[in-house]
């Protein structure tokens, strides 16, 4: 699978969403996921990779149902549950193949974010990953002192304190020690920045991008005529 | 013969991405015993305790305690019988006082209030933190955080205690009343586990000592036997209590006078930092 460059990954995440809104027909939506799918197989994702699109899958499967069951024709139904599935796998494949620091070098020399913004996004995005982890080892930790998710929902949600409250402080704990970590290490410093990361546009990415464009043009063209 | 308490055969784990974590252990420990579990990071030790704990299930292997088998246990069901102290008590304290915080595990496990009120009193006798049971519990010393949390875990008055890394990150006061602490529960009849790389520690307090090593157990026996000289300890990435090493060091220095005597020793003491480095 030749190595395409952060940017056109990001063009990608930003055309699919595009062609998401495009595309009329629930069989044009059908080849878009599966291509997404596709790719990312491409790609050799993790399982934990594989688990988020399948997650996704369920949740859009749910999302159908429920516009299904609330009045929605069959055909509006799909199409809001395959839009939604489209627009949130395209983040995955974007997150599974692209590294951080390589997203951020993107976001800052090629699409001329300040470098502060670029920084708050990727490091948003680090957080997720973190943030479940941390929630798995306090649901161990209370688990440990008897703590058990059952009963009714109003229970459940009283119960739920002991899980949000530690995971909510060490979230700010942690956010604070990272934000004295970077200014130690020259975060707000003003001037050139220097990126490590190969972030460097090849002969494909050109290629990929003259696909996405002439794709977005032509569903584009096939929207405003329908 | 004290009776096992803990009884855990042939365990067999491996990690999603393939890599093995333990390789058929067998480990066990008695009623009243004050045991540890060392070995180098990523050895299994955590692994093996939170199989106890049932926090993970072994692929193959038994788990039997007090003669019950814990395959179809949650955590929460050996949350009355084993309390598990975790390295980092951030991780478990949501309550706005120390003696609310500690209230929580009896109050789960359906305790009367009255039974609640006694066990969280004793608790907290125990640990030494009754002045402290108004305080907020996010604002103590990590030593006196420790202490919260080994209160929450022995007021649900379970047999045995598991502590991982009870000592890390704490100053060599803080790490010997926590020591004290748990010696003083160990005599009075709670079984103690330890998980710890602090070989100081294990020689002083601790009465029977397994060793890890790539996920297979490689000693078991007193402290004594295992810095005796006749094991590779650096092999299993541990290293020997200072008093241990300073002792091989100066075994065999001879000299004449005090003054040649005390050439010797300083030699035979920068020799021993050098090996230690």
């Amino acid at each position: 699978m030749p190595k395409l460059a952060p940017l056109t990954k990001l063009i990608l995440t930003a055309a699919v969403s595009v062609w998401a809104l495009c595309i009329p027909t629930v069989s044009g939506m059908f080849m878009l996921t599966g291509a997404q799918i596709l790719l990312l197989l491409l790609y050799r994702p993790s399982g934990k990779q594989i688990k988020a699109v399948g997650g996704l899958l369920i949740f859009a499967g749910l999302l159908t149902g429920i516009q299904y069951v609330f009045g929605s024709s069959l055909v509006f139904s799909a199409m809001s549950g395959l839009k939604m599935f489209a627009m949130s796998q395209v983040f995955v494949f974007l997150l599974a193949t692209t590294r951080l620091q390589d997203l951020t070098a993107a976001l800052v020399s090629q699409c001329r974010i300040p470098y502060e913004y670029a920084f708050m996004f990727t490091s948003a995005l680090r957080f997720v990953p973190d943030f479940l982890e941390e929630s798995k080892a306090v649901r161990e930790a209370q688990a440990c002192r008897g703590y058990v998710f059952r009963g009714n929902p109003l229970k459940r949600l009283m119960d739920y304190v002991a899980i949000v409250e530690p995971l909510v402080l060490r979230a700010i704990s942690r956010s604070e020690t990272m934000a004295m970590s970077l200014e130690l290490r020259g975060f707000g410093r003003r001037g050139r920045r220097q990126f490590t990361s190969d972030v460097a546009i090849s002969g494909c990415d050109y290629v990929a991008m003259l696909f996405m464009l002439g794709l977005t043009i032509a569903l584009a063209a096939l929207r405003m005529s329908a | 013969m004290p009776e096992i308490l803990l009884d855990m055969k042939n365990i067999m784990f491996a990690y999603n991405n393939g890599g093995q974590a333990l390789s058929g252990v067998d480990f066990s420990i008695a009623t009243g015993e004050f045991a540890a579990i060392v070995g180098r990071n990523g050895s299994g030790k955590t692994t093996l305790t939170r199989m106890a704990m049932s926090l993970i299930k072994p692929a193959s292997g038994a788990i039997i305690f007090q003669g019950q088998d814990t395959a179809n246990l949650t955590p929460a069901d050996m949350a009355r019988s084993i309390g598990y102290v975790f390295q980092n008590p951030d991780r478990q304290i949501f309550r706005d006082t120390v003696a609310k915080e500690v209230a929580y595990g009896p109050e789960q496990l359906g305790f009367s209030p009255e039974e609640i009120n006694q066990s969280v009193a004793w608790a907290l006798r125990v640990t030494g933190l009754t002045e402290l049971a108004g305080s907020f519990p996010r604002l103590l010393s990590r030593g006196q955080k420790q202490k919260v949390a080994i209160a929450s875990a022995i007021a649900m008055r379970p047999q045995m205690l598991i502590l991982d890394e009870p000592t890390s990150g704490q100053d060599p006061w803080d790490a010997l009343t926590l020591m004290e602490l748990l010696t003083g529960l160990n005599q009075q009849g709670i079984t103690i586990l330890l998980v710890t790389h602090d070989m100081e520690l294990i020689a002083k307090y601790v009465a029977r000592v397994t060793v890890l090593d790539k996920g297979s157990k490689v000693f078991d026996g007193k402290p004594s036997e295992l810095f005796d000289g006749n094991h590779d300890i650096n092999a299993w990435g541990l290293l020997p209590p200072t008093a241990v090493a300073l002792a091989r060091q100066l075994s065999g220095i001879s000299a004449e006078n005090a003054e040649e005597l005390i050439k010797q020793v300083a030699l035979a003491i920068n020799r021993g930092k050098e090996d230690y480095a």
